[in-house]
Order: C-alpha cells, then structure tokens, then sequence
C-alpha cells in the first residue's frame, strides 16, 4: 500500500524562503498585476512598462544555470505553485505572461541539448523572455491531451511537421516556437521551429478569456526541420506525458490564485450589500455559497501542494497531477460561476472583476502548457 | 516545509490498518448488518491491532518522536480512515472509546481523566426536540446536597446499550441559555438511568442506537465534568463556556470525517474491482474523448475524495500543532460527509444490479455513509460554521 517514500512528517509550513517569495509576489500581484489587468484586457496585451516590471522580477534567470548567464538556483515545485498563485491572485493573463516563458526556461534547460541551451538560454536571461514560443495547445478536439494535434514525420535527419498549434502566448515576440508533435509509432516530443520557415503560418487568435496575453494559431504546413531542430537533438525521447502533467499542476496552481481572489471579494461585497433590510450574507443560501467557495479553494490548495510534493520526492505524480487538473477544472469553474451570481447583476458587468474571472476561469482544464512546476 | 505527504512510519500504519480491517471486519461485514443490535464479539481482535500498531509507530503521545512523525491525532484520523475502509459500523461497535471520551479528555479534569479516562463512555446530547440546536436541551442537572439529580430523555445515543458510562449533556437552568449547559458522567446501573430502546436503522446497524431515560437519577456532585458549578452572567465569559464544551467538536470532527473518507474509498476500491473482473482500467488524465463516462466519472470522485482526506488531515495536523482548527475541521467534515454519501451511491449505480445486490457490500456502504453527513454535525450545520468564520459573523448574524 506504501505509494511513495519519505522520512519527512506531515507540514503544512511555508519554510522561510517560500513565505519570502509568497510575501513579495502577492504584493507584487496586488499592487502592479490586480490594477492593469482590464487595461491589458481591452490592449490584448500587457503594457511595456508592465512587461520590464515583470522582467525585473527576475524569475525567469533566477532558474537558468549560471554558465548561461543565470543564476541556477534548483526551485522545487511546491515553490513553484506558490509562486504561480500568489501572481495569479492579481490576474491571470499576467500570471501567464511570466509562466510561460518561465515554462519554456525550465522545459529547455533540463531537456535542451548543449547547443539549444547555448544558443536560447542566454536570450531568456538577457530580456528577451518571448524568444521562443510554446506550442502545446491542440486544435482538434479529439486529440489525446497527451499527443499533439501535429504530426512528425521523422526521416533521417530530416523531420517533417504537419497540423497546428493554437493558444501561443507573445508569438509575435518569438522568434522560434517549440512545438509539440507526435510522430509514427505515437511518441510525442518538442521540436524548434523557426518562424521564418517556409510552411509557418501565424494568426491572431482571440478567445472568451486570457485576453491579456497576446494568443496564436501556429500551422505547419509540410514543415521540414532538422533532426538536430529535436529538443534535446537528435536521440533525445522527453517524457511528455510528464510534462503535461507537471503544466497541469501549474495551471492548476494559476486557477488557485484567481479562486482565492473570487472568494476574498465575495466576502466583503456580500458583507456589506444590503437586500432586505440586511447584509445578503446573513442568508444561508449566500452564505453556504461562500462556505463551500471557501472548502473547495481550501482543498484546491491542499490537492496541488500534493502533487507538487510528489514530484519534488521524484514519485509518479501522473495520478496525483490528473485528480488535481479535474478538480481545478470542475470547482474552479464553479467558483467563477459563483463569484458572478453572488454579486447579481452588478457581477455581469464590467464594475467588478467577477466577469473577468468567470472568463478566465474557464481556460482552467482546457488551456494546456501556461505554467510548469 | 510544505509536504502533505505521510512519512513512512504512518503509511505502514495504514499498512496494517488495511489488513486488519480487510481480514477482521469485511468477513463478519455482512453478518452484523443482518444481526442488528448484536454486540459484535470480534472487536476485540481490532482492538489489539490497534493498540499494537499505536505502540509500534511510537505515535500514542505529544512527545518528539511521535511529533517527527506528524502526531497522534494524524494517526488516529488515518488508522480509522482504514478500519472504516473495512467497515464503519463494526469500527462504531468497537468496545473500548466512544465520543464521550474524547469530551471526557477535551474537558475533563485531572481526577476525572484519571477515573474515567480508560472506561467505554457514551455521548448523549440530542434529544427528541433538540438536535442540531444543542444549546435548547431541556434534559436538567440539579445539585441536592452532595448529589446532581437529572431528568430528561436522549436519543441517538451511539454506544448508549454496551457503554461503560455515559457523557450527559444538561442544563442548570433552561431559562440561562447555553451559559447553563453542563456535561455529566453517569455510569451504567445508575438507578434511574435506563435504556428505553435500540433504534433500527438505514445503516451502521452493528453499531448500537440508544434511547436513554434520565428520572431522577442521583450522580455524585464530582460527575459535573470539568467541574464548574457556577454559571457565568458575564456574557463573554457564558460564550466562552459554551464554546468550550463545542470544542470537544473541533477533535471529534476530523474523526469522523476520516471515517467518510475511509468508506468513500472502500467503495471506489470495491468499484474498481467489480469493474476490472469486465476488464475495467483506469484511464486518468486523458480527455473525455478518451476516457469511458465510466473512467471519467471515477476520476472525478477520486478527486473529490482526495480533496477531502486532505482537508481532515489538514485539520488533524493542526490539532497536534495545537493550533485552533474550528473552521478547518468544519471544511474536512462538510466535504468528507457529502463526497462519502455521493461516492457510495454512485457505486450503487456504476456497479448496476450488482451494486443494488446484496451479495456484494457497495449497497451497504451506500447506507451507513449516510450517517457520516449527519452525526456529529450535519452538512448544514458544517457549511454554517464554516460561513460564520469565513463571513467574520456571529450566530445571531448568521442563523
């Protein structure tokens, strides 16, 4: 029945290096994110100043190893989640303008070959953090989350990809996009594609939500690469389902932040809206909403520490990674559904935040590869 | 260190909690739910498990080692969440510890742990007309001489026919509110203390249901547990009274919680089993384009039973932090009671006929998980405290 190993007692505690980073990005996500998230909204797109605000935080070259100019610190991924959602917690499409490329950081630091490393890294911690894009997102509805909806077609040393790719965050900025794609005998593994190949095609793309971050439909069209383009070279195999996996604790994490922003709106506006000759939320019906916003997110929590732990000890987290993206999907959404109805028809409205995170919301579950842990 | 993980110390302890329950418990399962009323005679076996795992973990107490390991209310949530894995209502019949000793240890004093701490106590608060609303007993305690004399009908008293002594919730003075309820020990044989009836039950059946009658039964004055004759006028003082004896809840709540989440999982295991004899597997991860609604649904009520096992462990772990967990227990309790009660039913209904049947235990399960979001507070009552705490109310803001 013993389904992992670890000498360590149940905890609960940040340690104090967590709690630090808890305290400085909370604030962070309070006071620059929370702000800006309609005006980045109704931009398509953070602002510039936002975006050196962000890049000042410094996350992305705090992770990549000092020979590429960054300064390797090892994060494991219980203070990975933390991280994702304390910014979340101010809004999500900014959350997801620092997860992804912080996503693409670690995917190519521990799979790249010497050569990508080389070649990339230095760009991500100079700056420019959109340098390559990340093609995750499936376009047809029936491919398995754990395949992609473009195929590779390996032959030698050359590759040849077909299909698309849509969700792809900042992918004006990029310059090469890593896309997933699944080849003949079902193995799904990232591939560099340039974005002046010859087969590339971008478009725009705009969706119900994350309306902050900039989003792409990438398609490869016969799109012939070369084995060495394979991240991490030529033989390399990635664990994708784990890498699914661990971008599904990530969004779930993300999903965290904004149920706990609902919840702690909810209870002051609920407080003080006054129906009946005293505040709502001295009904059962209002307050038992509230109640159960409260147990669910708590839960939430409890369930991505968990994973995130299991990961960390070098378990098989797959289990563990799928109950949480569920329930994320599941109570996060009833969540955002709640947040609106709790704040009637003033919670339709642009007035208060409750929309946009109903919006939002709704990518949990679906939007693939926004945040690793 | 955030790690919501179980050392290894404790997962051998669910170890061997699984096997006792599944080799002592599942086999007279069925028998006892038959035999309503009873006294299950193999209890005694589980006992013995149990007290030798307690002592093997070294996790009985609040000292260091047991500390290292992640404390004694953890382990007792996680070995009870298997003995109920194996089956609630034998757990509930298991001689020995009722709810009244957890009251008698929460707010007991020294002499009285030290009486009545080892022998099988009862907890008899709801009445016919009081359930939930427990400050509105009407059951009364008056002190003559050297001698409390009570009056008053409980019911619903779990363990009421085999205990030892029974933990009597009463009032002083039914016009004084919750400032005048007192807890009392009154032991079997008392005169004036009887059982009037066994109920009969929807499930848990071979765990006994009494009705208790109070007609002027004498008990010595030293029985008032915790030993406050006075009542307080003093209305912060009264509140804080109350909420004393309330808390015996906030170490009950995350039991009782574990023993949903035990059963919830019994039936998922006993689902799956059932399932893989038509070549059943699990598909987890995958999209609803992949999976069967069969795979889907089962990962879902995995998840929701996951989220609760992690809110009572939650609220067992601050229990040996000693940090105050009210709300936290609430949360576990709500969640773990009504993920329960669904996850058993819908068993019931993926295993088809076969759930419904009773050769097989799914229906039984689907049963006694009913109770689990009833006693010791009900779904209501959970989602209310928890409200309270969340909304920053009182009881009089939020009824």
């Amino acid at each position: 029945m013993q389904e992992y190993k670890t000498e360590h007692p149940f905890d609960l505690t940040l340690s104090e290096d967590q709690q630090m980073t808890w305290d400085m990005l909370r604030k962070f996500a309070e006071t620059e994110l929370r702000p800006h998230a309609r005006q980045a909204e109704s931009d398509g797109r953070p602002s510039d100043e936002l975006l050196e605000k962000i890049k000042s935080l410094d996350l992305i070259p705090l992770i990549i190893p000092e020979v590429y100019g960054g300064m390797g610190l090892k994060q494991d991924s219980v203070s990975n989640a933390l991280a994702l959602e304390a910014l979340a917690y101010g809004d999500l499409s900014l959350a997801m303008s620092v997860s992804v490329p912080l996503l693409v950081a670690q995917i190519i630091s521990e799979h790249g070959s010497e050569e990508q490393k080389a070649e990339l890294l230095p760009k991500l911690v100079n700056g420019s953090i959109f340098h390559v894009g990340l093609g995750i997102n499936n376009t047809l509805l029936s491919t398995d989350p754990y395949q992609s909806s473009v195929s590779a077609e390996e032959n030698g040393e050359e590759i040849i990809l077909n299909g698309s790719k849509t969700g792809v965050a900042f992918a004006n900025q990029a310059n090469t996009f890593l896309i997933s794609a699944s080849n003949e005998s079902g193995e799904c593994n990232l591939y560099f594609v340039n974005k002046d190949q010859e087969g590339v095609a971008l478009e725009d793309k705009e969706f119900m939500g994350l309306k902050g971050v900039p989003l792409s439909q990438i398609s490869l069209s016969n799109c012939k690469i070369n084995a060495s383009h394979k991240l991490g070279g030529h033989n390399y195999s990635i664990n994708y389902e784990s890498l699914v996996d661990s971008a599904r604790i990530g969004m779930s994490a993300l999903a965290l932040g904004v149920c706990q922003a609902v919840l702690d709106y909810v209870v002051p506006y609920t407080n003080e809206r006054v129906a009946f000759g005293e505040p709502i939320s001295n009904r059962q019906s209002v307050a038992f909403m509230v109640a159960d916003m409260a147990i669910e997110t708590e839960a939430l929590r409890l369930m991505i520490y968990k994973s995130a732990a299991l990961k960390d000890l070098g378990e098989d987290f797959h289990k563990q990674a799928s109950l949480t993206n569920r329930f994320a999907a599941h109570h996060g959404m009833k969540i955002g559904t709640d947040g609106v109805q709790l704040l009637g028809g003033h919670g339709f409205t642009h007035e208060h935040p409750v929309e946009l995170w109903y919006r939002n919301l709704r990518a949990i579950g679906i939007f693939e590869g926004g945040a690793g842990v | 260190m955030i790690h919501p993980l179980l050392p290894n110390q404790l997962q051998k302890t669910q170890e061997t909690m699984r096997m006792a329950a599944e080799f002592i418990l599942r086999p007279i399962s069925r028998k006892y739910d038959k035999a309503e009323h009873e006294p299950p005679l193999e209890m005694e076996q589980l006992n013995q498990a149990a007290a030798a795992q307690k002592k093997e973990s070294g996790v009985s107490d609040d000292s260091a080692k047991s500390m290292d390991l992640g404390g004694r209310n953890l382990w007792a949530v996680i070995s009870l969440e298997q003995m109920c894995w194996g089956d609630v209502g034998l757990f509930l019949a298991r001689p020995g510890t009722g709810l009244g000793n957890a009251a008698i240890m929460a707010v007991g004093n020294p002499d009285q742990k030290d009486l009545w701490g080892k022998r099988w106590a009862a907890m008899a608060i709801t009445e016919p007309a009081a359930g939930s609303d427990s400050k509105n007993i009407s059951t009364t305690a008056i002190l003559e001489g050297d001698e409390w004399v009570l009056n008053g009908e409980k019911i619903y008293v779990t363990d009421g026919d085999r205990c030892d002594c029974v933990v009597v919730w009463a009032t002083l003075n039914k016009d004084m509110g919750k400032t005048a309820i007192r807890s009392f020990i009154v032991e079997k044989g008392t005169p004036g203390f009887t059982v009037a009836r066994l109920e009969k039950k929807l499930g848990i059946r071979a765990s006994d249901t009494a009705t208790l009658i109070f007609d002027n039964c004498r008990i010595p004055r030293e029985n008032l547990l915790g030993g406050k004759e006075e009542i307080e006028t003093d209305i912060d003082a009264a509140k804080k009274s109350f909420g004393g004896a309330m808390q015996t809840f906030d170490n009950t709540r995350p039991m009782v919680a574990g023993m949903a989440v035990g059963l919830g999982q019994a039936a998922l295991d006993m689902t799956r089993a059932m399932l893989a004899e038509e070549d059943y597997e699990d598909n987890f991860g995958r999209s609803m384009h992949q999976q069967t609604a069969i795979q889907n649904e089962l990962e879902m009520l995995e998840a929701e039973l996951e989220a609760a096992r992690l809110l009572v462990y939650k609220s067992a772990w601050m229990m040996d932090q000693k940090m105050p967990n009210s709300k936290e227990a609430s949360m576990g309790k709500a969640k773990a009671g009504r993920i329960g009660n669904k996850i058993s039913l819908k068993c019931v209904e993926i295993c088809s006929m076969q759930g419904f049947s009773e050769d097989y235990l799914l229906e039984k399960f689907s049963r006694d998980s009913k109770i689990l979001d009833i006693f010791e507070g009900t779904q209501q009552i959970q989602q209310l405290i928890v409200a309270r705490q969340v909304l920053g109310k009182s009881s009089s803001q939020l009824k």
